[in-house]
Order: C-alpha cells, then structure tokens, then sequence
C-alpha cells in the first residue's frame, strides 16, 4: 500500500511543517521585496513595485547580480567542459584509479567551504602568483566547488548508455570524432546541460568559498547582501533576492525534466 | 596515485574502449580536471595543513621548514577555543537531532507519494530551497526572527507577549538557521532508503496485528537506520563547517570554529594559527564524512 493513506496524520503534519520551514524563509523575501513600506511588518502595508525598481537601478545589488551571473557563466563554462570531459573516462573506466580520481574529484564537497576559500588564499598570497583577491582567483575557487556537481550528474546521465552503439556507428565508417559528436554527445547532452546549470546555480549562490576570495568592491550577490544584512534589512536586496530565486526555480524545473534528479541526488 | 598507475589500469580494463576512441588514449580526457585538481586543490590543502604547523607570526604568511605543534597545542588547551570547538559539536548534533525530526516525515512523505506529478513537485521544491543561496533565505529568517520582525510585532500585536522574545543573535537562532539549510540534504538521504524498503514488510506487520504505529516503530523505522545515520553525519558535517549562518544567526554572540577561523586572518593575521583552527575544522568534518561514506555504501549495498 504505497500512497499517501499510508502515511499517519502525525507524519502529515510533520512534513507540512518542514515544509514550511523550507519555503517561509523563501516566501518572506519575495514578500519583503514587494512591499510598500520600507520594513516588512505585521500586519503587511500592501504591495508595490517601488523595491524592484530600486534594485533595477541599485549600482550596489544589480552591479553585484550582474558580476554573479558572469562570474557562474564563466564558472559554468570551464566546469562544465572539465568536468564532461573527466564524466566519459570515469564512465569508461573501471579499476582502482577510476574510483580513486572519483573520490578525488568529490572532496571539495567534503572540505568545509570556509577552509577551500582559505587554503586558495593562503595558497595565492604565500605564492605571490597573483590570484589573491582578484576575479580569476575567485573563478578558481568557483569552478573546484561547481566541478563535482557537473562530474556526478554527467556520469549519471551515462549510466546505461550504451557503448555498442558508437561501435555500431565506427563501424559504418564513422571517425572516432563523428562517432562520439553524432552518437554520444547527443545521447548525453541532456545530462550535461544539467549539470551545467547545476554548476550555474551552485556558483551564483556561493558565499563560503567566496568569502576569503573576494575582490574589493566587485562584491558577487550573496556577499553584498550579507555585508547589507549586518547593517539593516534593505528591500532593495529582497527585490535582487526574488531575481536570483526566480533563476533558481527556474533552473531547477528545467533540470527536473532534464534528467532523473533522484539518480543525481543518489536518492 | 601517480598518472602512470591511471594509464596502466586504464590500459588493462578499457582495452576495448580506447579502441572505440581509435587509439586515442582515454586517460587524456581526465587530465585537465586532474591537473586543475592537483594544482588549486591538493597543494593549496596542504599547504595550508603545513602552514598550521609553523609558528605564529602575526602578518607573515611564509611556509618554513621549522615544524611545531604550538598552534594544536594553544587550541587544545586554551578555553576559548576548544570551547568553540565543543560549541560546534554541540549544535551540530543538535541541528541534525532537530532536522531528522523534521526531515524523516517529509522525506516518508515524498518516498510514499506515487503520484508522479505531485511527487516531481515536492522533490523540486526539496531541491529549489536546496540550491537557493543561504543568504537569501537567512535574511527570510531574520525578518521572521528579529526583535522588531514578524513573529515578536505579531505576537505583541495580539497581545501575548509585552517584550520581543530573544529569537535570534544567540544559539538557538544559529539552531533555526542551520535546520534551515541542511534539512533539503536530511530528506534527500532518506528517501532513497525508504523507498527501498518493501511495502510487504509493513503490510505483513499489520496483518499479524500491529497498529500503524506499531508496525512503522518495529519494521519500517530500524530499516531506515542507515538512511537516518548517513543524513544525520552528512547535516553535522554541513552545520559545522558554516560560516554564513552563525555569523547571521548568531551576530558573532554565538563563536564557532569557522567564526574564529575568519577572525583569526582577516582581523587578527595571524595566518598559521588561522589554519591550525582550519586544520581542526577540517578533520572533524572529515571524520564524519567518513562515517558518512560508510554509511552510505552499506545502504546502497543492501539495496535490491
């Protein structure tokens, strides 16, 4: 009997409460971007578009959106390229070195975000290579944290491809390069425009690993929100907060239907 | 491991693959990600572990040959930072008690919903709160928490209380924060394993004459174990390692290790000591994650 009838009212009640712990959060910023007063208060003061505009026009938030959504671009390109390009050898491969370089792969999820950020920084300072505080350094940083994202959806998406049929194609007189172009590439494309915008989400909502890379005055938006958050609630930075959640909503629809997110998620 | 030791093994079980590539060595296409790795991954870790272990001397970020335990030793001795540390543990422990609470419920839920519309909707909103960024959905929480937000103005709207209730810059909204974050990765460790188990097994409990209760207590509940351990470990090793949450949540009241790790360089510059409390941070997610890892492989090894 698996349906909902299974599940007791207490569990019900439960889960609708996690639920609610995941998305008020979510709901009180769209709420406090589109307010018409400048605090979000109880009750409401009524609805406007005065904070949109604002951000619209903010050289602080929509400056820092913008740098965001260029630097996960720019992360997303690289990550994406390494890491489809490491997917198909670790997908090909079996053995022990396959397994070790997945697990190596794997480790910036595991290394606090705090600490990769520092050992970057200590790592560009110490070296005096200079990549502290600058944009290809931050870029770095991104593209470790996004690189095991892209690795564990585009292997995945090739769980079960079949290898016969590039075979079949070599066969018929395909080069190896049209081969992989026409057959494989396309049989995996989806699994890889996921990972893509994994990739793409994951960098322009990092604030761990971006902390100790930061470049002065060029803030990507979670930074910026968080150095407003010390200070006060601006609702011009809720207004750049139902921006980035649309984007992450968005993304997130789209990749559903992309691939299998239980077999991404391993649940 | 070397690259030769890949090339080798590679050579011996993908014979039939780098045929398909037309000699075109296989291994080629991992070593760009392999080098980035090597470069900007392992050597800036371990340079950092070498540097915890060098004296501390304020504004030099030098590595030196001169090898000492100083920094471990002050950490470990010194109340205000292995009380950090036990401060860590303690809401990590606390934070995955209050999320698997919470989070088993829902991830029963999503595990027992067939509907293939509902379902896709329930695990995109599980992913989407997931993937926001932290410092959205804290500013969300400081509103609902603050002195003068949602909560305390509507509790003193009504009348139930005459002074805000202290929700936040203490422990317990660090707590809050965290269940926050790390609950979307608590029910994506359980699913799995929920779904995993038969529904006979239950139904075969309650034929024999347990209650609902019963048979999800004695049967579907230990089966679950393993998915309980490994979200359990995975949300401690995510509580720890936050910086944005305490900081927030917390407005510095609340010092845990990556709080002193900031202070540490950027306030104080005192690098080596910095990455000695970055060391102890690391290693004990690292435990975690082991356990973790263990876990999870004896999940999905006892999956049909």
């Amino acid at each position: 009997m698996r349906d909902e009838a299974a599940v007791s009212p207490l569990m019900k009640a439960i889960a609708i409460l996690a639920l609610v712990v995941l998305l008020l959060p979510v709901a009180i910023v769209v709420l406090a971007g589109l307010n018409a007063g400048e605090y979000l208060t109880f009750p409401p003061q009524g609805l406007s578009l005065r904070w949109v505009w604002a951000f619209l026009s903010s050289p602080t938030f929509m400056g820092a959106y913008l740098y965001s959504f260029v630097l996960a671009l720019v992360t997303t390109l690289i990550s994406t390229a390494l890491g489809t390009l490491a997917s198909i050898y670790l997908s090909r491969s079996r053995g022990r070195a396959a397994a070790a370089l997945r697990g190596f792969f794997m480790l910036p999820i595991v290394l606090p975000g705090v600490v990769l950020g520092l050992a970057l920084y200590v790592f560009y300072v110490s070296t005096d290579i200079g990549l502290a505080r600058s944009f290809p350094g931050l870029l770095i940083g991104h593209v470790l944290v996004t690189f095991p994202f892209v690795v564990a959806t585009v292997t995945a998406s090739m769980v079960g491809f079949d290898l016969s049929l590039e075979e079949a194609a070599r066969s018929l007189g395909a080069s190896p390069w049209t081969a992989f172009r026409k057959i494989t590439l396309r049989l995996i494309a989806p699994g890889i425009s996921a990972g893509s915008i994994f990739a793409f989400i994951i960098s322009f909502g990092q604030f761990e690993t971006t902390l100790f890379l930061t470049v002065p005055n060029h803030e990507p938006l979670p930074m910026a929100m968080y150095i407003s958050l010390r200070y006060k609630f601006e609702p011009t930075a809720a207004a750049a907060g139902i921006f980035a959640i649309a984007l992450v909503a968005l993304s997130t629809v789209v990749s559903a239907r992309l691939v299998s997110l239980r077999r991404v998620f391993r649940a | 491991m070397s690259i030769s030791e890949g090339r080798i093994l590679t050579r011996k079980a993908g014979f039939s693959v780098s045929e398909a590539f037309g000699g075109f060595r296989l291994w080629w296409l991992v070593l760009p990600a392999f080098l980035f790795f090597l470069a900007f991954f392992l050597v800036p870790v371990i340079s950092l572990l070498a540097i915890s272990l060098n004296k501390t001397v304020p504004g030099v970020v030098t590595l030196t040959s001169n090898l000492t335990l100083d920094n471990f030793v002050r950490i470990f001795t010194r109340a205000i930072y292995y009380e950090a540390i036990i401060r860590s543990i303690v809401i990590g422990v606390v934070v995955a008690a209050v999320a698997l609470a919470l989070g088993y419920p829902l991830a029963f839920l999503i595990a027992k919903t067939e509907h293939p519309t509902r379902n896709t909707i329930l695990m995109v909103l599980v992913l989407s709160a997931m993937q926001l960024d932290m410092v959205i959905r804290m500013y969300g929480l400081m509103v609902l928490m603050g002195d003068t937000g949602l909560i305390n103005s509507a509790l003193m709207w009504l009348g139930i209380t005459s002074a805000p209730l202290p929700l936040m810059y203490n422990t317990f909204g660090v707590v809050v924060g965290l269940v926050q974050v790390t609950l979307p990765f608590m029910v994506l460790s359980l699913i799995g394993i929920i779904r995993a188990i038969h529904p006979s097994l239950e139904e075969a409990a309650r034929s024999l004459g347990a209650t609902r209760g019963e048979a999800f207590r004695k049967v579907v509940l230990p089966l679950s174990m393993p998915g309980i351990l490994a979200g359990s470990l995975l949300v401690f090793a995510l509580s720890i390692s936050s910086y944005v949450v305490p900081a927030l949540m917390g407005g510095w009241k609340v010092v845990v290790l990556p709080i002193h790790i900031y202070q540490q360089i950027a306030e104080a510059g005192r690098w080596q000591f910095g990455a000695a409390v970055a060391a102890v941070l690391f290693v004990t997610s690292l435990i975690a994650v082991f356990v973790y890892h263990r876990a999870a492989v004896f999940t999905s090894g006892g999956r049909t």
